[in-house]
């Protein structure tokens, strides 16, 4: 059963960091080019978390998630360049289409930030797997029963995929209409989600009845079946997070 | 002392009119398996969850008399407390998998963790109950790739790695199909040895009569009869109350074959056998 | 039910087992919207229930949750609009409370609010993300027309989102509204919180 995940098994120093480390990581990534919005700033933002995503041996898989964004991204190009308020300087013409300096280097300064934060996630997304995230968040404090709510969902969203595809089947054997004209279609998503919605709502109530007889509400302190695993350099590493930021704060006061 | 104790239990969910439960009492000692047979809306599940305290703390509702768990009083307390001491198994396998948990390992490890045990003692529990049930074998696999029997297998390992004294069983192979179920009542004979008592809400009527020391009839929300089972197949109105005797029994009464010490019909294939091949003599 | 309680932080364990079910049918909802080739993202019909049966804080709560476990499985964007979906959340919630979801009528206006205040919060993420663009062609092409006419571009980036959002979110609030009428009663006083425990 696949449950839904980046994650990409490998054999790298980055695996071995700890999930809260890479969240810190994130903050930074997102905070010191806020702090310090110049473009060099954002650049080597960008280039630490293609470097990081090199030594994780995950690089070439950001690639994709980057590619969802693709097209707004170009589009943003393409209107920024063309219709930016402060444009003035031609950068080049083609044909009756004129792009500007100002609209493009807008542009281009949003591309690095959209790379930038999509690289930073993905150093948490790519090499650590959603349950231990999970289970180090609840080992540092969030409720269990939240950290529960979150593992669940991993694994009963392909569930409920599942037998979505058999309800599909039997509504399209009741005679429902799924293709043609826009009205005919639209009145088809009821039928089809109705029964979804009514199976996983009782699903719901048996389940919380589950749950509360096997201690969901217990007031005793948890335990883990599991050793905690060993992670490196956790302290070092958000020390050094923390100075940085510190830094760039220092900074921009100053000038 | 007696192990489970109902006196006058009454019930009723919110906004419904009539009661699901009306004016229960009864007794049961440890160690005993108890049948619970009758027709659907008799009242059967809500007994089973008020044994476990669902019953009124999970609905609400209007609740009245007393269900003592060893002394202590279901509606009382509440349902983390009474669970170490009485645990419920549903009839369907999917949604008691909590979906949380990637093996069938770590899913009975749920409800220890919960309760705070430590970890020498949650694998013990779980090493006995997965042997107990029998899928040792599975418990690297998630729980959401087993079969039906498999997976409702884990279910009672979940709740016995728990170690309650008291286990129910509302209707346990009603959505399993016919491997699953035989693989579900292997399981609960292996249960019966470790002398838990047991209460079991079955439509198979030859398994409650194998397996119980006691049945009981429920119907429209109240205690019909509470006998050993050869009494209570031995009626004559059993159908009144949607509940068909064994096939044997049936044959039997059919064939007016008796038992003559008691009077009444057998229960188990073997009686039916030896009565009928000696009637002629 | 007093005021206390649509803002009560207690949940029950049927409120919270509710929430990985909405992030479920939020899923399925744009699944069989895309298969439908439907014009619409239909992707909070199950935030939206949440928070009908179970107050705004649950939906909120569902709505976090939805756009979180997007981020960490699909789409790392999704984490910068999580704060979208907790507000629809809270808004159907409080609407709802308010018996702004008894009738087809009251339906269409609270689709009409959600869809309002969803543009709102939607909109400085993104101008601060996307420079005030959407994604969506129509909308995109409003903000080229406004931003060329002169308007402003919170103007015209909150324009290009409205448009997006009315006519999905009024969708998603009525399919909301008529599957919560078709459900049994059983199912939905399960969430509500207020029972207690009658002496017989």
């Amino acid at each position: 059963m696949k449950t839904l995940s980046l994650y990409q098994d490998r054999d790298s120093i980055i695996h071995k960091v700890d999930p809260i480390s890479k969240l810190y990581y994130i903050g930074a990534a997102v905070l010191i080019p806020i702090i310090l919005p110049t473009v060099s700033i954002s650049f080597t933002c960008m280039l630490i978390s293609i470097l990081i995503l090199t030594l994780g041996k995950v690089f070439k898989k950001v690639i994709p998630l980057v590619s969802f964004s693709f097209i707004i991204l170009l589009s943003i190009i393409i209107i920024q360049g063309l219709f930016n308020k402060t444009n003035k300087t031609v950068f080049i013409s083609l044909g009756s289409l004129t792009f500007y300096k100002e609209g493009l280097s807008y542009a281009f300064k949003i591309c690095m930030r959209v790379i930038n934060i999509i690289c930073a996630f993905s150093i948490l997304i790519l090499t650590t797997k959603p349950s231990d995230i999970i289970e180090v968040l609840v080992r540092n404090g969030l409720s269990p029963r939240i950290g529960y709510v979150l593992s669940s969902v991993l694994q009963i969203i392909p569930q409920m995929v599942s037998t979505m595809d058999t309800i599909k089947d039997a509504q399209r054997s009741r005679g429902m209409e799924t293709e043609g004209s826009l009205l005919m279609r639209m009145k088809a998503f009821i039928p089809l989600i109705g029964p979804v919605v009514m199976n996983s709502l009782i699903s719901t109530r048996e389940r919380a009845m589950a749950l509360e007889v096997r201690g969901f509400n217990s007031k005793v302190k948890k335990s883990f079946l599991n050793e905690e695993f060993g992670y490196k350099y956790s302290i070092a590493i958000k020390i050094t997070i923390i100075l940085l930021l510190a830094l760039a704060v220092i900074w921009r006061i100053i000038t | 002392m007696k192990k489970i104790v109902i006196k006058n239990l009454k019930y009723k969910y919110p906004l419904t009119e009539d009661l699901a439960l009306k004016d229960i009492s009864f007794q049961i000692d440890e160690g005993e398996f108890i049948g619970v047979i009758g027709q659907n809306g008799a009242g059967k599940s809500t007994l089973c969850q008020a044994l476990v305290g669902l019953v009124p703390h999970f609905y609400k509702g209007a609740y009245g008399g007393k269900v003592l768990i060893d002394n202590i009083e279901v509606g009382e307390s509440d349902i983390n407390t009474l669970s170490t001491k009485v645990g419920i198994v549903f009839q369907n396998p999917f949604t008691q998998v909590t979906g949380s948990k990637l093996t069938v390992y770590e899913e009975i490890a749920f409800g220890l963790e919960n309760f705070g045990l430590p970890q020498n003692e949650m694998r013990n529990r779980i090493d006995y109950s997965l042997e107990l049930l029998d899928i040792y074998k599975f418990k690297d696999r998630n729980p959401f790739a087993l079969s039906g029997g498999q997976m409702q297998r884990m279910a009672i390992a979940s709740i016995i790695a728990m170690k309650p004294e008291i286990i129910v069983l509302d209707e346990p192979t009603s959505q399993l199909d016919p491997q699953g179920s035989e693989e579900v009542f292997k399981a609960i004979q292996n249960l019966c040895r470790e002398k838990i008592t047991v209460i079991m809400v079955e439509h198979k009527i030859e398994k409650i009569a194998k397996y119980s020391d006691r049945v009981m009839i429920l119907s429209n929300g109240q205690l019909i009869d509470f006998d050993v089972p050869e009494k209570i197949f031995s009626r004559d109105d059993l159908e009144d109350y949607g509940v068909t005797a064994p096939a044997f029994t049936r044959i039997c009464r059919g064939l007016k074959i008796k038992n003559k010490d008691t009077g009444l019909y057998p229960i188990t294939i073997d009686e039916a056998y030896d009565l009928v091949v000696n009637q002629n003599e | 039910m007093s005021k206390k309680n649509m803002w009560s932080f207690k949940f029950t364990t049927a409120s919270l087992v509710l929430i990985p079910a909405a992030v479920g049918i939020n899923y399925i909802g744009k699944l069989i919207a895309a298969s439908l080739k439907l014009p619409l993202w239909l992707d909070a019909i199950g935030t939206s229930l949440a928070s009908i049966l179970a107050g705004p804080i649950i939906g909120a709560i569902s709505g976090a949750v939805n756009n979180i476990i997007y981020g960490l499985t699909a789409d790392p964007v999704s984490f910068v609009y999580a704060i979208s979906s907790m507000a629809i959340g809270v808004t159907v919630g409080v609407m709802a409370y308010k018996g702004w979801m008894d009738n087809i009528g009251k339906a269409i206006v609270t689709g009409l609010v959600v869809a309002l205040v969803s543009a709102i919060v939607s909109t400085p993420i993104n101008i601060g993300f996307w420079g005030g663009q959407t994604g969506n062609l129509w909308g995109d092409a409003l903000f080229v027309y406004l931003t060329k006419s002169g308007f402003p571009t919170f103007i015209a980036s909150f324009l290009d989102e409205l448009v997006v959002d009315l006519p999905d979110k009024v969708a998603t609030i009525v399919i909301a509204f008529l599957i919560f009428k078709g459900l049994p009663k059983k199912l939905t006083l399960l969430y509500n919180n207020n029972n207690e425990i009658e002496k017989l």
